[in-house]
């Protein structure tokens, strides 16, 4: 259980993890052989690579001093928050809803105190810089 | 004499009102995101790329390299004054903050600009003669020695980037399963796709980009809680004779050494500013002074940062391998415009090829002005708080994504890209190495395949060839080093070799 504070023992498992959900879906394709590869014969390649990497990872870490891991997830889990309700609202609604939203929302991240006037500032200059893109650029920005 | 030739020709093309506007556009904007704290060249192009799309080719790969080697010296401008490095200024930070302290600010930034500008003229001299005949050399390469020079910038990289090979190169490989999702080009078949018809044509590298390098770099700088107080510093750029006499011989030591490590894979800016810093250690005539804000522990770096990163743009353009990620993604900018960089590239594409050339020199001039006379209204950059710019950061990561298909799903892979390079940044997993791994993963896979089918399956065809049987044994040298460096190193530490009871901070 303490190993699952380890930094480098959690690092070697991710990587595991990452090459087995490669690897067993790997063998939903043809395999083939070397002379004729099969879609799924590269794939299982790299992952047993990338597996075998996480082993050894996970081995070093017993020998190498331990670093614990810092995660924080209010400010990612709001910072994604207010990009994926940037995505929404653009979608259904307008994107300058949208970029509203997303400054409103990601300002609760960070330590600097929250501020309605700064965020309406950001906004508006987020707003002309989108129609400024719309205009001089002419990226197809859904803004109204 | 062909050169000269080839370089007016470059000159021509580059010297449009229209490319030398783009040329500005790409030195000014590149410094100006640069600049900004926590903003590397990799965030930096990530951020800037879509801008390009709506570009003609020309134009766009001009502002593109302009937009890098602007970033890259607006990088070490923050690395100087307040000491906020990135992988590209690390050296910068050392002897140049040392010189802020001293209130040597103004020769300090003087000395980086003049010395970036000494290296990337010799490294435009290097780039010009060296590239097309590397490019003659690329046609000897078959399929297994490309699989071969890969899998040494896999190595090369994953050391250099990260200092911990066995997960630099996880990262790679990573990548390089990445770039699987979508159709397989040989058998039509649909792989890790989950059905889902966006998947189809694959994840698109500016979305991996902007999640792993512009929102991961957004929430460290959150996570960090600095607000980065802002630089208000008076500074003296005019520095006197002996100082400038100083300046001279150790950015043509750095330009030298920075040209050479730019070409090689797995080299660039990074190691190159070490390279240098080391030899002005080791043979300046004021090595004494290093370390403790010496002119030549700036000239040197800045000018080997500045040489290698032009340098690192010929494997690009003659053998189509790119050596770094920030390579890698100049790479997926050709292809998006059509452009397949490799030995065919400079007789395809001559005006491409030598007004890009002729351009960074060009180039030069405008980061030159920008960063000598004009360095003083820079630094105002750093009086924006972080709290009003990481919005603005978020917003052109979202508006980066989605101009590219005009598909606002896209944004949603860029924010799990996000998640996923918040964790890997968590984890001490570096996402640089996974760029590289994306962009050369597809390319891989197809020569591995050509290898083995002309080899009948036979894995032999890697060492019996000249070419990927040496890159292989450097691969295994490099390997067999870092096994060794480890267990001596254990050994040293914990003798008798025992695990060690972790202790996980609560």
């Amino acid at each position: 259980m303490k190993n699952l504070k380890n930094l480098n023992f959690v690092s070697g498992l991710f990587l595991m993890a990452i090459a087995l959900m490669f690897g067993l879906v790997s063998f939903k394709y043809k395999i083939g052989e070397f002379s004729r590869a099969g879609p799924g014969l590269f794939p299982l390649m790299v992952s047993s690579m990338v597996f075998v990497i996480g082993i050894a990872a996970m081995v070093r870490s017993h020998f190498i001093p331990p670093v614990p891991i810092s995660l924080n997830v209010r400010n990612i889990g709001l910072v994604l928050l207010a990009i994926c309700g940037f995505t929404v609202l653009s979608q259904f609604i307008n994107m300058i809803v949208g970029i509203v939203f997303l400054v409103f929302c990601s300002s609760f991240a960070g330590i600097a105190p929250y501020s309605i006037v700064r965020n309406a500032k950001i906004s508006a200059g987020l707003i002309a810089i989108a129609f400024a893109f719309q205009r001089l650029l002419g990226l197809n920005l859904p803004l109204y | 004499m062909e050169v000269i030739h080839n370089l007016a020709f470059g000159f021509s093309h580059a010297l449009t009102l229209q490319n030398l506007m783009y040329c500005a556009i790409g030195c000014t904007v590149g410094t100006l995101v640069g600049l900004l704290p926590g903003l590397g060249p990799l965030s930096t192009i990530s951020l800037l790329l879509p801008l390009t799309y709506s570009i003609p080719t020309a134009g766009s790969l001009i502002m593109l390299a302009g937009i890098y080697y602007g970033a890259q010296y607006g990088d070490s401008v923050s690395a100087i004054t307040m000491k906020i490095p990135h992988a590209s200024s690390i050296v910068a930070c050392i002897d140049g903050y040392q010189m802020t302290l001293k209130g040597q600010t103004g020769l300090a930034l003087f000395t980086a600009g003049v010395s970036s500008f000494i290296g990337g003229t010799v490294a435009i001299v290097v780039l010009s003669t060296l590239a097309p005949t590397l490019g003659e050399v690329a046609f000897l390469f078959g399929p297994a020695d490309y699989c071969a020079l890969m899998m040494l910038g896999f190595v090369c990289v994953s050391f250099v980037t990260t200092g911990n090979m066995l997960n630099g190169l996880a990262m790679s490989l990573v990548g390089v399963l990445l770039g699987m999702i979508g159709t397989d080009v040989n058998s039509g078949v649909q792989r890790y796709t989950m059905d889902l018809p966006f998947l189809a044509d694959g994840i698109g590298v500016i979305s991996i980009a902007l999640g792993c390098f512009g929102i991961t770099e957004v929430v460290k700088n959150l996570d960090s809680g600095s607000q980065h107080s802002p630089f208000n510093g008076k500074i003296n750029l005019i520095p006197t004779w002996p100082e400038f006499k100083r300046i001279i011989p150790s950015a043509l030591r750095g330009s030298v050494v920075g040209s050479l490590l730019g070409i090689l894979p797995g080299g660039g800016p990074t190691i190159a500013q070490f390279a240098a810093y080391a030899i002005d250690k080791k043979f300046s005539k004021y090595k004494h002074e290093i370390g403790n804000g010496a002119i030549e522990g700036v000239a040197g770096q800045a000018a080997a940062d500045e040489a290698a990163a032009r340098t690192s743009f010929i494997p690009l353009m003659a053998i189509g391998i790119p050596e770094n990620a920030v390579m890698a993604l100049m790479m997926a900018a050709f292809i998006v415009k059509g452009i397949q960089p490799g030995p065919n590239m400079i007789a395809t594409h001559p005006d491409l090829f030598w007004g890009l050339v002729a351009s960074m020199w060009v180039g030069n001039c405008f980061l030159l002005v920008l960063n000598v006379p004009l360095v003083r209204y820079w630094l105002s950059v750093f009086k924006i708080p972080f709290s009003v710019l990481f919005p603005a950061i978020l917003f052109f990561c979202c508006i980066g994504t989605y101009s590219i298909n005009n598909n606002l799903e896209d944004v949603y892979i860029t924010a799990t890209f996000g998640l996923v390079g918040y964790l890997f940044l968590r984890l001490g997993l570096e996402a640089a190495p996974l760029i590289l791994g994306f962009i050369l993963g597809p390319m891989l896979e197809e020569n591995f395949r050509r290898a083995m089918l002309l080899s009948r399956g036979s894995f032999g065809t890697f060492v019996s060839r000249p070419i990927s049987g040496t890159l292989f044994a450097l691969i295994a040298i490099f390997i067999v080093w870092q096994l060794v460096a480890f267990f001596m190193k254990s050994r040293k530490a914990t003798a008798p070799l025992t695990p060690l009871t972790p202790v996980a901070a609560e």
